[in-house]
């Protein structure tokens, strides 16, 4: 899939996004609300069948950001689906994994590390922590200091 | 000169624990025991259990879940046991220092278990072999005068867990 065919494409969920950032010719952003995650996912992963690269897990203070990036391996586009998760005091997100199974672990140390609970995740349980880490602390979250 | 601590110097077997390293000091160990710098010449061997080890060669910071094992493993192996930090993270934690995941540094680990604890460092980023070589040089050096007192802590309790 070209470049033009990929920006055409994108044009089918333009109803589930917030925006649509352009930084770069090969770097596309797309801003969605928490509960259209799974859907834009969905579509890129299943009907464009862009490959599942990796996520990342950010606390923007007033909200979690978290990113899913795919990657258009034929033209070199990455593209990164940018979740907003607004509620701080209990961060839920729907998980990709009963999707994308390889999105299993990085879910889990999300999970780990910033204390968003992924909904419909087959496994949420402590992945990299240390056992004898106390329950409800999640360090990587901006009040906690080292 | 005492036998025991004669024929432990000429030949220092070994255990190598990983403590949260990024594997460049790890990768610089193996390259001691391969042909260019080969300290099997020296008697010093890469063994597979710290049950026969006479050193632990400590590399990594010290994770929060790897000083549980690091504790362990001292337990385990023979007394008098002399502990290596190579690299700058096990020597004092390196740029880790104030992670939330450290318990270390590797010294302060060891400590915990047995107070005496004999405890070379080789600091670097990575330690060059030929440093790793003559710390180890040192380190059997230092032995040398208070090979009596080296020796008599074999009979020493080691404290038990102190958690």
């Amino acid at each position: 899939m070209q470049q033009n065919e990929l920006d055409n494409q994108l044009s089918q969920i333009r109803d589930k996004l917030t925006g649509l950032d352009r930084k770069a010719d090969n770097r596309v952003f797309l801003p969605c609300e928490a509960e259209n995650v799974h859907e834009v996912c969905r579509f890129l992963f299943s009907d464009l069948g862009l490959r599942f690269v990796i996520s990342t897990g950010i606390d923007a203070e007033d909200c979690f950001e978290v990113l899913h990036h795919f990657s258009n391996d034929e033209s070199g586009c990455l593209v990164t689906v940018k979740a907003f998760v607004r509620n701080r005091e209990s961060p839920e997100l729907d998980s990709i994994t009963p999707l994308i199974p390889g999105a299993e672990w990085i879910e889990r140390e999300m999970h780990d590390l910033l204390g968003i609970k992924f909904r419909n995740h087959p496994n949420l349980e402590r992945l990299i922590l240390a056992d004898d880490w106390p329950e409800g602390v999640y360090p990587l979250r901006k009040e906690v200091q080292a | 000169m005492d036998w025991k601590l004669w024929a432990l110097k000429k030949s220092i077997w070994v255990f190598h624990v990983n403590t949260g390293a990024c594997n460049n000091c790890d990768i610089e160990i193996v390259n001691l025991l391969t042909p260019k710098f080969d300290v099997e010449r020296f008697g010093i061997k890469l063994v597979g259990s710290p049950r026969h080890a006479d050193a632990l060669l400590v590399t990594g910071g010290g994770t929060r879940q790897a000083a549980i094992r690091l504790r362990e493993v001292y337990r385990q192996t023979a007394k008098p046991c002399v502990v290596f930090c190579m690299g700058a993270c096990a020597c004092g934690m390196g740029i880790f220092e104030k992670g939330y995941h450290m318990a270390g540094p590797v010294d302060s680990i060891i400590r915990e278990v047995d107070p005496n604890a004999i405890i070379a460092y080789v600091p670097g980023c990575p330690p060059k072999p030929q440093a790793m070589i003559m710390g180890v040089v040192r380190a059997l050096a230092a032995l040398q005068p208070k090979e009596k007192y080296a020796t008599e802590r074999v009979g020493q309790p080691v404290v038990a867990d102190p958690r």
